[in-house]
């Protein structure tokens, strides 16, 4: 059956599926014969199970799914104060019985056409940002934060099509992170291209984000490159995400082990250029899939530095619940090894509500509206999908 | 042993890998203090962390405590944390560096390094030291090259050392060297 075929015949089937971007195209995962709710009860004994499931090892030999921002925190004994949003569940996995590899053109045609809506609402407008900046700015000058990301969210209400949206996006935005995931009543569809962890026996890399331009004609890769490496804010921005990923490393590597393979290169996107890092190690004996995922996540690079302090200043700030955004998707294998992303550039679509979260980095030197705009610049891949 | 005290940071395990090129580590956050380790360990680090030594009077006390007894090393937040218990104040600054590149001069003939020595050293810091700060057998051995705000503090005596910089950056050159240095002393 060729790819559209089947991404048709899923489709009508109504079954439940998620789709991975793979090196060569995509993988399809289906058949799920486990789905498990993530909740702060179950969620340790739900980690510390999957690994030791030591069966005969094939391809669905894992769970998949994602972590929401809100349960990454509780697992690092954060809290939440309450508030409001969708109500969507804190995480879901799902154990799939069927893998299936897809070329890395989706062609897919949906035929009963969207009632899309285009109205976007915003739930921060430019002068409320400029008030949390500037809150925020004083914590910086007061050295509780030295990066902090301010999340704004965009929300609308129509129903999608959930795999015509993520074919359009792979067309345009084929992002290295890039996932879908349907289910009955929800549906994820992102294209991130930031990876948080990579484990393969005792390797282990993380891939950070810190630095983002918005393409022009003028522009180029190499010119990118000569931007970022000679604009001091974007490279103290970059600089510390590394180091903060090095000490997140550092925590479950064996001593001496951890290194920058590579160092602030360029990245492109369809909108965008990014400034990416690459950092890996060698775990030390007795590391468990929990304590890697303790000390990674939620992904550092999407937060702030240092870490804890700065994640109880957004949470005593935001009033409405992140759910999926700054979270990971990815797979654990019966075996141990993982992939994971942090779930930006995504769209979350509940009971027909969609919403879409982005964020970016206030530092000492940064100006709110070029911040604010830089916000808009990476949701607009995604908001075009709406037309 | 080495003792590393965190503070809550993001950059605290990076020094722990450096300490553990020369000694066992042993690390705890501040508030969850191991009695027995730290009383076996022969020096004990302050780690880096956010906001200001006034936030951590348990780590106050600990150097009260050991001052003399053990040797301290303070780093960023930690070395505020030595001189904010020796009495010194730890104030704003105008102009703030965070992942920030810059070079420091050893400006002491005292110094266990070698004077008018320049290196690049890895910053993230909000607050400095205000001067002058005079404190018997304490000394500031180095400088921010341009700004010449305090960089490192030596007391010989008590064997306490403190860099407001990062040793364990990827920024600064030689950190390894330093620390190897400082441990030898």
């Amino acid at each position: 059956m060729t790819t559209q075929d089947y991404l048709k015949s899923i489709s009508k089937s109504k079954k439940p599926f998620v789709i991975y971007k793979s090196n060569k195209g995509f993988d399809l995962y289906t058949n799920f014969s486990k789905k498990i709710v993530l909740t702060n009860r179950n969620i340790h004994s739900f980690i510390n199970r999957i690994s030791k499931n030591k069966s005969k090892s094939k391809n669905t030999d894992l769970y998949i799914g994602f972590f929401g921002y809100e349960i990454l925190n509780n697992l690092i004994g954060i809290k939440l104060p309450n508030q409001k949003g969708l109500k969507f569940p804190k995480g879901i996995f799902y154990k799939p019985e069927k893998k299936v590899s897809l070329e890395s053109k989706l062609n897919y045609k949906n035929e009963d056409l969207n009632h899309l809506s285009r109205d976007f609402k915003i739930n921060i407008n430019k002068k409320l940002y400029n008030k949390i900046f500037n809150r925020f700015m004083k914590k910086i000058k007061s050295g509780k934060t030295y990066q902090i990301k301010i999340c704004t969210k965009y929300l609308n209400k129509s129903k999608i099509d959930p795999i015509d949206f993520f074919c359009r996006l792979s067309k345009t935005n084929l992002a290295p992170e890039s996932f879908l995931i349907k289910d009955k009543e929800f549906s994820i569809i992102s294209c991130s291209p930031e990876n948080l962890i990579t484990k393969k026996g005792n390797y282990i890399s993380t891939k950070p984000i810190a630095g983002t331009l918005k393409k022009t004609k003028k522009l180029n890769k190499i010119k990118a490159l000569n931007f970022f490496n000679n604009n001091i804010k974007e490279n103290k921005e970059h600089n510390m995400i590394v180091d903060m990923e090095r000490s997140d490393l550092s925590k479950i590597c064996k001593p001496g082990s951890v290194k920058i393979i590579k160092k602030k290169i360029v990245e492109e996107y369809k909108d965008l250029y990014h400034y990416v890092s690459l950092i890996a190690g060698k775990l030390k004996k007795n590391i468990s899939t929990l304590d890697i995922v303790k000390s990674m996540m939620p992904g550092g690079s999407v937060i702030g530095c240092p870490k804890i302090s700065t994640l109880n200043l957004l949470n005593a700030q935001e009033n409405e619940n992140r759910n999926i955004y700054t979270g990971s998707f990815g797979y654990i294998k019966f075996n141990g090894d993982m992939r994971f992303n942090i779930i930006i550039r995504a769209i979350l679509n509940y009971k027909n509500y969609s919403e879409i979260s982005v964020a970016s980095g206030v530092v000492i030197d940064s100006k709110a509206n070029h911040e604010f705009n830089e916000n808009y610049i990476k949701a607009k891949a995604l908001i075009d999908l709406y037309k | 042993m080495i003792y590393i005290i965190d503070h809550n940071d993001s950059f605290t395990h990076n020094v722990v890998h450096q300490f553990s090129y020369f000694s066992k580590v042993e690390c705890d956050n501040f508030d969850k203090i191991d009695p027995k380790k730290i009383n076996k360990a022969k020096t004990i680090v302050f780690s880096p962390g956010p906001g200001a030594p006034k936030d951590y009077p348990l780590s106050s006390k600990i150097y009260k405590k050991y001052k003399g007894k053990k040797k301290i090393i303070g780093i960023c937040l930690g070395f505020q944390q030595i001189l904010y218990s020796e009495k010194a104040e730890i104030v704003e600054q105008n102009k703030i560096y965070h992942g920030f590149q810059s070079e420091v001069k050893v400006t002491s003939d005292n110094s266990i390094f070698t004077k008018n020595q320049k290196f690049k050293v890895g910053r993230y810091h909000s607050l400095k030291l205000k001067e002058p700060f005079n404190k018997n057998n304490f000394e500031i051995t180095m400088r921010c090259a341009i700004s010449n705000v305090a960089m490192a503090i030596e007391n010989n005596k008590d064997k306490i050392y403190g860099f407001q910089f990062h040793p364990e950056s990827f920024l600064t050159e030689n950190g390894n060297l330093l620390i190897k240095k400082i441990l030898s002393a």
